[in-house]
C-alpha cells in the first residue's frame, strides 16, 4: 500500500441500476489505480460508467460491489479530501465569486479565508471578479471559479466531470491550458472524465478507455511524451488514431477531432 | 443623441398611461355635470380631493390610517412568522408535511372571510379578534410559498453542499434558506398584500377606527366622498407596500438575473 | 435524508402510499377526538364549542329545515355568475394588453394602480351605486375574478414562444387564425392557471359580499345568522359546507385544467 497522499484503487468494482424492475449493470469488474500526482483522463461514449465511477469516487454513490479505496481507506461518503469540478459550474447563483470559493472554508478564520481566497483568485487569474455573482460571468469564467472553489480546500485529488463540455471550442482550448498550468502548480492528482479525444491526450498521463453496456475498462494508454503538447505533432496524432481505433473509428474516419 | 430618443420614448410611454385616468376623471366630472344623479350617489372629484385634504387636515385621516397599519403589521407578523415556520418544517421533513399538508389544504378550502363570525364568537370583537383574522389571511401564501421554495432546492446544490460536508444549520443557511429566498420573498409580499385586504375587511365587520371603519361610517351617513377618498387611500397604501417589497426583493435578489445563473 | 418531491413519491411502494394516506388522516382524527372530549366534559360552553353531534344535528335539521340546500344553491349562481363576467372581460383585457404594446402602455398602469385597492375596500362604494338585488354582489365577485385572469393571460400572451410565431408569420398565419390556432393555445397553460386562481378568489370574496351586504339567501348569511343567534354549531355547519364546496370546485377545475392540457407541454424545449 502506498504511503503517498492521493491514490485511488478501485478493485473489481460492479454496479448496476434497477430500472423498471430489470437490473441494468452499468459497470463491470473495474480494476485501475490512479497514482499521486497523476493527471488521468477517463474517456469513452455516453452510458459507459464513466460519471458513475467518477461519482464512486467522489462517495455520492454507494451500492456497488468490489472496492474502492482513497490512500487505502474504503471511500464512506464525501470527504474533504477529494475536490469535485461539475460539468455545469454549479456555483451557488446567490453567493459572490468570492463567497463561492469561500464555500468550504468555514473551518478557517476570517484572515486565513480572506488568503486562501485571494491565492485561488489568482491561480485561475480572475482578480477583480470577487464581488461578481455568477449570472455576470461568461461560461469560462465560471468554470474557473468551480476550480478555484474545489481546490481552496486542498483535496488530494481533483474530480474533473467533463468540466469543458459546456464550453465553446476556442475557450475550451484556452481552459485546457489553464488547467494543465494548474495541475503543474498544484501537484496534485487530477481525474477527469471526457469525452473529447484531443482533450484527454492534451492533459493527460494515463488514458483510460471505457466501452458500454456494461461499462468495462477497455484499455489503459500511457502518454509519455513532453509537455505542453503540441496537437499537430506526429506522436500526438499517431497516439490519437490508436485511441480512435478503439472505438471502430480509426480507419473510416482518421482524422475526426472528437466523438 | 439616443438619449434623447429613448427619453422621448419613455415620456410618450408615461402620457399613454396617463390617458385612461385623465379619460376616467373627464368622464366624471362629465357625468356630474350632466346632474341626472344626486350629490348622494355622485360628487365632483374635486370634492373628494378637498374631503381628502379635509380630513388630512384634522388629522383624523392619520389616526385611522396608523390604527390600521398597526393591526396589519400585527397580524401579518403573527401570520407570516408562523406560516413561515411551518413552511420550513413541512418543506425539510417529509413527515411533517404527510401530516400537516392535508389538513392545512383542506383549511385551506375555507375562505378567511368565513372564519371571521367564529372568531368573533370566540374572541368578542375587540383587537384581538381582528389580528387572528388578518394573521389567517397572512398565513397561507407564506405556508404554501415557503414549502414550496424549500422543498424545490435543486438536487445539485444539494449533491453540492454533501461534497462540502455541510450539515444542518449550515446546510439550512447556506444552501437551503438562500435557494428558497425567492419563493420565500413572493410569499412575503402576497401575504402583506392580503393582510391589507382583511383588515379593511375587518374594519367594515364593526369597529371604531381604522381606514375600513372610515368607509364603513362613510356608506352609513351617505358621505360617498368619504367613501371615495378611502379608496384612493387604502389604495395608495397598498401600491406603496407592494412597491416596498418589490424593491426589497430586486435589492436581495441581486444575483437571481436567470434563474440558472451564468451563461455557461 | 433530505430529497427532493419527485424522488419521495417515486421511491415510494405502494405500502408507504397507504401509509401516507394514513398519516394525513391522523392529525384530523386526534383533533376530532379531543373536540368530542373536551366537548362532553363541558369544560367549555357549549356556546363556543358544541359537540361534534350537535353540529351534526343541526346541518340535518339546516338541511331538512332550514333550506340549506338553497343557500348553498344562492351562493353557486353568484360565483358563478361573477366568476363568469370576471373571467370573460380579463381574459379579453389580458389578451388585448398581450398583442398589442400600445394596448398594454394605455391600460397597464391604470391596471396595476386599481389592482392595488384590497377588493373588500369597494364594497361601500358599489353598495351605494348599484343598490339592486344581485347586482353589487356579482360586481365584488367578478372584480375578484377580473385580476387573476388578466395578470395570467396577459403573461401567457407575451410569453408564447418566438419560434413559433415566425414558423406562423412563416406560414401566412394573421389576425384571428394566428389568435386561435398559435397564440390562445400557447398561452393556455398559463390562462388555465388564472382561471383556477380566479375561482379560488371568487369563491373567498363571495363570503365576504354576503356578509357585508345584505343578503336574504347564502351561505354566508347562515354564518352570520348563526353568529347572531349565538349559534356555534350554526356556524361551523356553515364553514364546513362552505370548505367542502370549495374543494370540489377546486377539484372541477383542476381537472378540467388538466384535460384541457393534456398532453401538451408548450413551454418543454423541443
Amino acid at each position: 500500500m502506498s504511503t503517498l497522499k492521493g491514490v485511488i484503487e478501485i478493485r473489481n468494482l460492479s454496479k448496476s441500476f434497477v430500472v423498471d424492475n430489470d437490473e441494468l449493470k452499468i459497470l463491470n469488474n473495474i480494476n485501475v489505480t490512479f497514482s499521486s500526482g497523476e493527471f488521468i483522463s477517463i474517456i469513452g461514449s455516453s452510458g459507459c460508467g464513466k460519471t458513475t465511477l467518477l461519482r464512486i469516487m467522489l462517495g455520492l454513490e454507494s451500492d456497488y460491489e468490489g472496492q474502492a479505496l482513497v490512500d487505502g481507506e474504503p471511500i464512506e461518503g464525501p470527504g474533504l479530501n477529494r475536490g469535485i469540478v461539475f460539468q455545469d459550474h454549479r456555483l451557488l447563483p446567490w453567493l459572490t465569486v468570492k463567497e463561492n470559493i469561500a464555500f468550504g472554508l468555514d473551518k478557517l478564520g476570517r484572515k486565513e479565508k480572506e488568503l486562501v481566497v485571494a491565492e485561488h483568485l489568482k491561480l485561475v487569474g480572475l482578480n477583480g471578479f470577487e464581488r461578481a455573482y455568477p449570472s455576470q460571468l461568461s461560461g469560462g469564467m465560471a468554470q474557473r471559479v468551480a476550480i478555484a472553489r474545489a481546490l481552496a480546500n486542498r483535496p488530494e485529488i481533483l474530480l474533473l466531470d467533463e468540466p469543458l463540455g459546456a464550453l465553446d471550442a476556442l475557450t475550451r482550448m484556452h481552459m485546457q491550458k489553464e488547467l494543465e498550468r494548474i495541475w503543474q502548480l498544484e501537484k496534485i492528482t487530477m481525474i477527469m472524465v471526457t469525452h473529447d479525444v484531443d482533450e484527454a491526450i492534451y492533459l493527460s498521463d494515463k488514458v483510460v478507455i471505457m466501452s458500454s453496456r456494461p461499462g468495462v475498462i477497455k484499455k489503459i494508454i500511457d502518454i509519455p511524451f513532453a509537455r505542453p503538447r503540441d496537437r499537430a505533432s506526429s506522436e500526438f496524432i499517431h497516439i490519437k488514431a490508436q485511441i480512435l481505433k478503439e472505438f471502430h473509428l480509426g480507419t473510416e474516419y482518421p482524422f475526426a477531432y472528437a466523438i | 443623441m439616443s438619449k434623447n430618443i429613448t427619453d422621448r420614448y419613455q415620456w410618450k410611454d408615461r402620457l399613454l398611461g396617463l390617458l385612461v385616468p385623465v379619460l376616467l376623471l373627464i368622464a366624471w366630472q362629465g357625468l356630474v355635470n350632466l346632474k341626472l344623479y344626486s350629490d348622494l350617489i355622485l360628487v365632483p372629484p374635486t370634492k373628494v380631493l378637498s374631503t381628502l385634504v379635509y380630513l388630512a387636515g384634522t388629522g383624523e385621516l392619520t389616526t385611522h390610517i396608523l390604527v390600521s397599519l398597526r393591526r396589519v403589521l400585527t397580524g401579518f407578523l403573527f401570520g407570516a412568522s408562523s406560516g413561515f415556520v411551518l413552511g420550513l418544517f413541512m418543506g425539510l421533513s417529509e413527515s411533517t408535511n404527510r401530516t400537516l399538508g392535508p389538513f392545512i389544504k383542506a383549511l385551506k378550502q375555507v375562505p378567511e372571510f368565513a372564519w371571521m363570525p367564529m372568531i368573533i364568537l370566540v374572541f368578542g370583537m375587540d383587537e384581538l379578534a381582528k389580528n387572528v383574522f388578518i394573521a389567517i389571511g397572512a398565513f397561507y401564501p407564506m405556508v404554501y410559498n415557503t414549502y414550496q421554495g424549500v422543498s424545490s432546492v435543486p438536487n445539485k446544490y444539494q449533491e453540492l453542499a454533501r461534497v462540502f460536508d455541510f450539515k444542518n444549520i449550515r446546510f439550512l443557511s447556506k444552501v437551503i434558506l438562500p435557494s428558497a429566498l425567492p419563493s420565500i420573498l413572493t410569499g412575503l409580499r402576497l401575504s402583506l398584500g392580503l393582510s391589507w385586504m382583511f383588515v379593511v375587511g375587518a374594519e367594515l365587520f364593526g369597529t371604531d377606527s381604522g381606514i375600513g371603519y372610515m368607509m364603513y361610517s362613510g356608506r352609513e351617513m351617505f358621505q360617498i366622498d368619504v367613501v371615495i377618498a378611502g379608496l384612493v387611500v387604502i389604495g395608495a397604501i397598498g401600491f406603496i407596500m407592494n412597491a416596498l417589497l418589490k424593491m426589497i426583493e430586486n435589492k436581495v435578489l441581486v444575483w437571481n438575473v436567470s434563474v440558472e445563473g451564468g451563461k455557461g | 435524508m433530505y430529497l427532493l418531491k419527485e424522488e419521495r413519491v417515486k421511491s415510494m411502494n405502494i405500502r408507504n402510499q397507504i401509509k401516507l394516506r394514513i398519516g394525513s388522516l391522523a392529525l384530523p382524527l386526534v383533533l376530532f377526538i379531543v373536540w368530542q372530549f373536551i366537548a362532553s366534559q363541558g369544560y367549555i360552553l357549549a356556546m363556543i364549542l358544541p359537540s361534534p353531534a350537535t353540529v351534526f344535528n343541526t346541518l340535518i335539521t339546516n338541511i331538512t329545515q332550514h333550506d340549506l340546500l338553497l343557500h348553498v344553491a344562492a351562493s353557486l349562481k353568484r360565483v358563478i355568475v361573477g366568476f363568469l363576467v370576471g373571467t370573460v372581460s380579463g381574459f379579453a383585457l389580458g389578451l388585448f394588453m398581450g398583442l398589442s404594446r400600445t394596448a398594454e402602455k394605455i391600460f397597464a398602469p391604470t391596471f396595476h394602480v386599481i389592482r392595488q385597492v384590497p377588493v373588500i375596500g369597494w364594497i361601500p362604494l358599489i353598495v351605494m351605486w348599484f343598490a339592486i338585488a344581485e347586482v353589487p354582489q356579482i360586481i365584488i365577485i367578478s372584480l375578484a375574478a377580473f385580476y387573476p385572469m388578466t395578470l395570467n393571460t396577459f403573461a401567457g400572451v407575451r410569453n408564447v414562444r418566438k419560434e413559433y410565431l415566425e414558423l406562423a408569420s412563416v406560414n401566412g398565419y394573421k389576425g384571428i387564425k394566428l389568435i386561435r390556432k398559435i397564440i390562445v393555445p400557447s398561452a393556455l397553460p398559463s390562462i388555465i392557471t388564472g382561471a383556477t386562481l380566479s375561482l379560488g378568489m371568487s369563491w373567498g370574496i363571495m363570503m365576504a359580499a354576503e356578509f357585508f351586504i345584505d343578503t336574504s339567501y347564502g351561505i354566508g348569511t347562515r354564518i352570520q345568522a348563526g353568529r347572531s343567534s349565538f349559534n356555534m354549531a350554526l356556524v361551523l355547519v356553515g364553514i364546513f359546507t362552505i370548505g367542502l364546496i370549495g374543494y370540489v370546485l377546486t377539484v372541477i377545475i383542476e381537472t378540467l385544467g388538466r384535460v384541457v392540457n393534456q398532453g401538451r407541454d408548450v413551454n418543454k424545449e423541443i
